[in-house]
């Protein structure tokens, strides 16, 4: 692309505003900043000494938006960063036993989350074990959804256009359906008079089960009552609820990778004498293995902060993090700070996992 | 729902605040107690009593608006209550939506930051209560003597802090136990829940900490109230508690789940709200409300007055007017609630007080919940994580 002569290189044309503008905060330094900037410019263009824009109004509008970006990226900051900066204040704060919670700048929160209420006479690590069910049903149902949205993807990417198009509407108007809904439904389906337990029970399984002595691990494990199985809750049924949610997600992000998959490659390796499987394990995959490793990183995320499901399905010995911060801050103790704390250290866990993968994401691009 | 009640141009003193009348309609709360189950029972309530009432007088000069739990409990007070009320005294009444948890202390802290008043009166939980006057600024002392009827509720419904009357109990109910009738026989005793081989993984109890299964350890297995005056004994409950825990096959959160879980089986026992129990069955499921011989948890809320609320003398009114035995059996009858006073005392028939009450109560032991809730909470946590 060939610049026009007069005009000043894009960049060019920003290095000389933001000189232009410092230029103008030193001439005026009583002026509201505003102001100044937006007037000095425009009466003395080639102060600088920076190539001189010859269109009138030019180094304004130029500056203006400088200036524009500068103020939007002030604004995009403190909605992001004000949150975090609030829920960080509160989780210093200090609770009265039976009152409200006062701004303080206590570490005693953190402590408590790490080794629990009665260090240091004794350690509990009772949060930390919920901050590892919150990592473990994240990474499963992270995992377990893209293991069967790959396959799926695949399968689309052969079909007809129109075909492909139906199944993303399909899949894109499944997002639709919100937490509450989906965990009700599954509910319904593990439900012990409407459910799979039902269909156990109707079709002998559950006799069969016991007569073989199967029933009994069942029971010992969790998964019956003397009378039926039962699968929730269970980490079994909590699994299954979040990878479901996420499932299409995983779908419509490895879409667009697969699709793009040049077909010449698999052709090549089919003519080579590749079986398909070997085909999607030796092209297919390491093609598309950021994709794949992103969609994952992604719906971690987005399941570390799961409620719904957590909450119906999953047994109190193995809820997560998410479910204590929603009991700290609303429930009876009213405890916003210990909340606070608690989703600090989620957050950071979140992030240091996410820069883990990233490294170790970049460590494996090295060696390849 | 909509009701015959005429809007009334309020005076000025209530004006800036009549928006605040429109999520009144609305079954707005989820969670609350009551609000699930009984729309289609409260809708043809509502088209009866809405025809039954004559239109109260026009151009009242007195308002007061008093918050209650949202969707049926609301309702019915719109409905049945309010109506009787402004009947009587002349007072209109403007319904508000809260929650019924500590949320709504959240709601009037920030309120009386801003300088607000949300409700002149509203409905707290005993430890709500307590935790509102300790705070301090949310709650304004009340007048016994403007409200005589007050002191023929049980004395244990009123609650004086520092400053003065605070609390006057509004209606009560009872967590009780239930069980399928269908599938095991009425236990006599709370102990009956520990035995695994009948109820192996298949009760249904409140996840909470304070939803009182400490108390009924307390009284059952130890003695009462007094047990949980102190660490040791709460501890000695908790462990309790452990034990049972073979037994429970869910452990729930929301009214609904338990609901859900007995209409479908998944569980066959387990701690639940009485009234609600005794309309699930009057409605044919499998449930089937009891009154061990230890008792079951009697909870109740209070009518409080916010701070900075001008209306003092049309809220003593309401609480007094509220506090009639009719009234309370009025509320028994059309809410479901128990009377804060004794079956003699009203006219309610014994079936009629058998769906709503019970006897003996087991009460919490509010303050220790309240003076212990991070020690108490923890332990629960770990309890239940083991």
């Amino acid at each position: 692309m060939s610049t026009p002569p007069h005009a000043p290189a894009p960049a060019q044309a920003r290095a000389q505003a933001r000189a232009a503008a410092q230029q103008a905060d030193r001439a005026d330094p009583g002026a509201g900043a505003a102001g100044a900037d937006l007037s000095a410019p425009r009466g003395r263009p080639g102060a600088t000494g920076a190539p001189v824009d010859a269109r009138p109004g030019a180094p304004s509008r130029g500056l203006r938006f400088v200036h524009a970006q500068y103020a939007l990226a002030l604004v995009v900051a403190g909605l992001c960063l004000s949150p975090f900066a609030l829920v960080f204040a509160i989780s210093l704060g200090e609770v009265e036993a039976g009152a409200a919670w006062n701004w303080g700048v206590s570490a005693a929160n953190y402590a408590r989350v790490f080794v629990g209420l009665d260090w240091p006479e004794s350690a509990s690590f009772v949060y930390m074990r919920k901050l590892g069910w919150s990592l473990a049903y994240a990474a499963l149902g992270a995992v377990i959804a893209v293991a069967f949205a790959f396959p799926f993807a695949w399968a689309m990417t052969r079909r007809s256009r129109r075909a492909q198009t139906v199944w993303l509407v399909f899949l894109l108007s499944s997002l639709s359906l919100s937490e509450v809904f989906v965990v009700m439904g599954w509910d319904v389906l593990l439900s012990n008079r409407s459910g799979l337990p039902m269909a156990f029970r109707e079709t002998g399984l559950t006799d069969w089960l016991k007569a073989v002595g199967w029933f009994d691990v069942l029971r010992e494990i969790g998964l019956a009552t003397p009378r039926n199985v039962r699968f929730k809750p269970s980490v079994f049924a909590t699994v299954l609820t979040l990878s479901y949610l996420v499932f299409p997600y995983a779908v419509i992000l490895l879409y667009p990778a697969l699709s793009r998959l040049d077909p010449a490659m698999m052709e090549a390796a089919r003519t080579m004498g590749a079986r398909p499987f070997t085909v999607i394990r030796t092209v297919a995959l390491p093609a598309c293995r950021l994709p794949i490793a992103g969609a994952a990183l992604l719906l971690f995320v987005y399941l570390l902060g799961a409620y719904v499901a957590v909450t119906v399905f999953a047994d109190p010995s193995r809820q997560t993090l998410t479910i204590t911060i929603y009991e700290s801050v609303r429930g009876a103790t009213l405890n916003a700070p210990f909340g606070a704390a608690q989703a600090m250290v989620l957050l950071v866990t979140a992030v240091a996992c996410l820069g883990a993968s990233l490294a170790l994401a970049k460590r494996a691009e090295r060696r390849s | 729902m909509t009701t015959r009640r005429p809007r009334l141009i309020l005076p000025s003193a209530s004006a800036a605040s009549a928006p605040a009348s429109g999520p009144a309609s609305g079954p707005i709360s989820g969670l609350s107690r009551r609000s699930f189950l009984r729309n289609s029972a409260a809708t043809a309530g509502a088209v009866a009593a809405a025809s039954a009432l004559g239109a109260p007088a026009l151009a009242q000069a007195r308002s007061l608006r008093i918050g209650s739990y949202g969707g049926y409990f609301e309702n019915s007070f719109k409905e049945f209550v309010y109506p009787e009320f402004t009947a009587a005294t002349g007072i209109e009444i403007e319904s508000v939506t809260q929650p019924n948890s500590s949320d709504w202390l959240v709601t009037m802290q920030n309120a009386a930051s801003s300088g607000a008043v949300p409700a002149d009166l509203s409905l707290y939980a005993r430890d709500t209560m307590i935790r509102a006057a300790r705070i301090g600024g949310l709650l304004a002392p009340m007048d016994p003597a403007a409200m005589p009827n007050a002191e023929g509720l049980e004395s244990r419904f009123l609650y004086t802090g520092d400053a003065g009357l605070m609390g006057v109990g509004a209606m009560a109910w009872f967590t009780s136990m239930v069980i399928n009738p269908n599938v095991v026989e009425a236990p006599a005793s709370w102990a009956e829940f520990w035995d695994v081989e009948t109820y192996e993984s298949s009760l249904g109890l409140n996840k909470l900490y304070n939803s009182y299964l400490l108390d009924i350890a307390a009284a059952t297995f130890f003695d009462g109230a007094e047990t949980m005056g102190s660490k040791d004994g709460i501890m000695a409950c908790m462990e309790k508690i452990a034990e049972l825990k073979p037994c429970v096959g869910l452990w729930w959160s929301a009214e609904s789940q338990m609901e859900q879980a007995m209409k479908n089986e998944d569980v066959i026992g387990g701690t639940y709200y009485h009234d609600v129990a005794g309309l699930m069955a009057s409605e044919g499921f499998p449930i089937a409300s009891i009154f061990p011989r230890e008792g079951n948890p009697q909870d109740y809320g209070s009518w409080c007055l916010t701070e900075g609320s001008e209306k003092s003398a049309e809220a003593a009114e309401f609480i007094n007017f509220a506090s009639l035995p009719s009234t309370q059996a009025l509320m028994s009858r059309k809410i479901g609630t128990a009377p804060l006073l004794p079956q003699s005392g009203t006219d309610l028939t014994d079936a009629e007080f058998a769906s709503v009450s019970g006897t003996p109560a087991i009460t919490p032991a509010y303050e220790a919940y309240l003076d212990e809730a991070e020690f108490i909470k923890e332990e629960w946590e770990k309890m239940l994580a083991a």
